[in-house]
């Protein structure tokens, strides 16, 4: 009874708030941290005090919730009119299905010179038409710990190469210290692994044409290699123990706590490893860096490219033009330096990323500008059926369960099934 | 249900229906009948029929359907190479189901089935677990068996063995995942049997008692047929729901490690739901009934012949 009570007056109140303004416009956003949830709300209500009779609503899911509720949200009459986007398969499937509003009629000049042109393309679909604005970028990086590097007599310098990186695991584990954290149980970092190798190994054209489902695919000589690569490491046991049961947030954590000398995670790990820890410190900066990952031999991508993430906003069908107006806004220089300064993410608009002061994520901006080829995570760039396969065989092949051959053929037929 | 169904066969059926032509008795019918008729065809019967035709296309769940594939979807997780996987694990909580939790559930019945203040607070805490939401159960579990923080490794400390990480192993993780099932659900068949036994009249037990008869031939032959009916309903009970078990499983492995302790209905969810693949989803979730419907036909039968024996 009381539930019923509860939820006619939030309707009641959601109707009121809907009366009241003119335009309603709804971000359907992803974060959690309290402090940027502080921020936006900052921003929005800037914004509604200069634009009186627009109505700005911010709604937050958490990351899976998100995945799970989107695609019903979006073919109802409920959906938001903005929402966050990961880019790649998913945001195309939802193009092709018609649920978005082509922007590139409204988008200023001006939005489209800040996101820049790799922004613009990431939110452009195959068939020609701007659904969305790019907010920030991400990469997956090698964290690690200088004080157990130090304990076990370790020169990073030593690690630049992959069979030095195997030395340098073997070395971290003759002094009794777990050489690597991993959360297997999500797959996704597993896959982070494997698709560094990739990208060392294949290289961008090569990804590509796999990715199209062109010649042998993913079962070409480059994708097996990136797997039996994989393979020598997992050979030497060198995750924590329990890896394959445990999430991301518990092997953040655990890299956190100083239990694990290193971490294959993307730059958020800064925060997240401090909020996963026993202590919520975390790793102080100063013990605290980041390993370029190893270089292979015989790899064809160069030695620049980077793998992370490049997401935005999406507008769903009914959006307005208000909504786009505001999320231009919202997104510019002016209202994005604020999210740079608190380090949340590293925002993609040009001049907002000066604010950055954190050591860290201004090395990975530099790293992301200066890239060749900054590959989208594989698990979103091949769209959900093929990236949960990429994803499971990684995770297989983090456990040694799985041949370097089989888990390349099960992507490609993955590959050829979508075809 | 199947007791009902054992109603219906015993009563004559012609004048039964000659009672539903009546038209004093077509009034409540048309009264009562349309409110859980209506609920059943479109949160039951409706969305059955939708997975069913989702099975039958390529799907991800945007837009509307048009790439017609036959039976692609059906051959897709017949050969998916952790399909059987998921068969097994779901036949072994089925067999764990029928052999352990419930003759668990009938021993705590029969030592609890008197009405003292103790028997009734134990019996009140076996049946807790049951009340429990699935999700926050599996969360408890999850941290018990968590081999770094546990329950686990202290209780592998005090007795100075080493014990391995249940979750993160694919043997242990399945004979894990079966110790939450049977805890989480045999206080809720000892329940069913309490209530069968506490129906038994007295003054039979008190005769046989008088004639001589031990306690264990008491429950062989008095107590055992005497409950017939609920132990017909709460076998049915744990076959299909041990063959649609799923939110015990995914926040305490998610299918893993490496997918070796899915179920059916996790195999469903994490290969067809998360992948937006909604026609594999669906070929899944129409084998799954059908096998339901083979067992509650094939249960039912054997129960005819049973009763008429």
């Amino acid at each position: 009874m009381k539930r019923i009570a509860l939820a006619a007056m939030l309707g009641l109140m959601a109707f009121a708030s809907a009366v009241q303004a003119d335009t309603v416009v709804k971000y359907l956003n992803i974060a959690t941290i309290p402090g940027e949830i502080e921020l936006m709300k900052k921003a929005v209500a800037t914004y509604e005090a200069a634009h009186p009779g627009v109505k700005i609503e911010l709604p937050s899911l958490e990351n899976e919730a998100f995945k799970a509720k989107l695609t019903t949200l979006l073919q109802s009459p409920d959906a938001p009119d903005v929402f966050h986007s990961w880019g790649g398969g998913v945001f195309y499937e939802q193009a092709k299905a018609g649920v978005l509003r082509p922007i590139e009629g409204v988008l200023s000049q001006q939005a489209k010179d800040d996101e820049g042109q790799a922004g613009l393309a990431a939110f452009t679909a195959p068939d020609g038409h701007v659904y969305g604005i790019a907010r920030d970028v991400a990469e997956v990086v090698l964290w690690y710990n200088k004080k157990l590097f130090a304990q076990a007599g370790l020169d990073p310098a030593s690690m630049k190469t992959w069979d030095g990186f195997l030395e340098g695991v073997k070395k971290l584990q003759a002094a009794g210290i777990t050489p690597l954290a991993l959360g297997g149980k999500d797959k996704w970092p597993a896959h982070f692994w494997w698709a560094k190798l990739a990208v060392r190994l294949a290289g961008k054209d090569e990804f590509n044409a796999a990715a199209a489902g062109q010649g042998d695919g993913f079962s070409g000589p480059d994708f097996v290699k990136a797997g039996d690569t994989f393979l020598s490491l997992a050979a030497l046991h060198p995750f924590q123990e329990g890896f394959q049961a445990a999430t991301y947030g518990d092997a953040s954590g655990y890299f956190g706590d100083g239990k694990a000398a290193m971490h294959l995670m993307g730059d958020w790990d800064y925060g997240a490893m401090k909020d996963n820890s026993a202590t919520k410190q975390g790793i102080p900066d100063a013990d605290l860096g980041i390993l370029p990952f190893p270089t292979v031999d015989g790899g064809k991508g160069d030695p620049t490219d980077t793998l992370g993430g490049l997401s935005g906003y999406l507008f769903s069908k009914n959006a307005s033009d208000e909504a786009v107006k505001f999320m231009e806004w919202y997104n510019s220089s002016e209202v994005q330096k604020d999210f740079a300064a608190a380090a949340y993410y590293i925002p993609i608009t040009k001049g907002s990323a000066d604010a950055m002061t954190n050591p860290f994520k201004v090395q990975v901006a530099k790293d992301i500008n200066g890239a060749h080829w900054h590959a989208l995570f594989f698990d979103q760039a091949l769209g959900p059926a093929v990236g949960g396969v990429v994803n499971d065989v990684s995770a297989e092949l983090a456990d040694n369960q799985i041949s370097a051959k089989d888990a390349a053929d099960q992507i490609k037929q993955a590959v050829d099934d979508g075809k | 249900m199947a007791s009902t169904v054992s109603t219906l066969s015993d009563s004559p059926s012609v004048p039964r229906k000659r009672r539903y032509m009546d038209r004093r008795s077509l009034i409540p019918l048309l009264v009562f009948l349309p409110p859980s008729l209506i609920l059943f065809v479109t949160f039951v019967a409706l969305p059955m029929v939708d997975a069913a035709s989702f099975s039958f296309f390529d799907w991800t769940g945007y837009g509307p359907m048009t790439d017609f594939v036959g039976f692609k979807n059906y051959q897709d997780v017949i050969f998916h190479r952790n399909f059987g996987t998921a068969v097994r694990n779901s036949l072994i909580v089925v067999a764990v189901s029928m052999l352990i939790q419930l003759p668990l559930a009938m021993w705590a019945a029969l030592a609890l089935a008197g009405t003292a203040k103790l028997t009734n607070a134990i019996r009140t805490l076996f049946f807790l677990p049951y009340m429990l939401a699935e999700v926050a159960a599996g969360l408890i579990w999850k941290f018990v068996y968590d081999g770094n923080y546990g329950l686990v490794p202290i209780i592998g400390d005090t007795i100075h063995v080493k014990m391995p990480f249940l979750l993160a192993d694919k043997f242990w993780v399945i004979p894990a995942i079966m110790l939450v099932i049977v805890w989480k659900y045999f206080g809720f068949h000892m329940m069913i049997y309490i209530a069968g036994l506490q129906s038994i009249p007295n003054e039979v037990i008190e005769a046989a008692r008088l004639d001589g008869v031990k306690k264990w031939q008491v429950i062989r032959h008095i107590k055992l047929p005497m409950i017939w009916p609920s132990i017909v309903v709460s076998v049915f009970f744990s076959i299909t729901g041990a063959l649609q078990l799923f939110d015990v499983i995914i926040p305490l492995s998610n299918g893993g490690p490496n997918a070796a302790s899915h179920t059916i209905v996790s195999f469903l969810y994490a290969f067809g739901i998360l992948r937006m693949k909604l026609g594999f989803g669906g070929a899944v979730s129409v084998l799954l009934f059908i096998a339901c419907v083979i067992v509650a036909v094939v249960y039912r039968r054997l129960l005819f012949t049973a009763e008429k024996d």
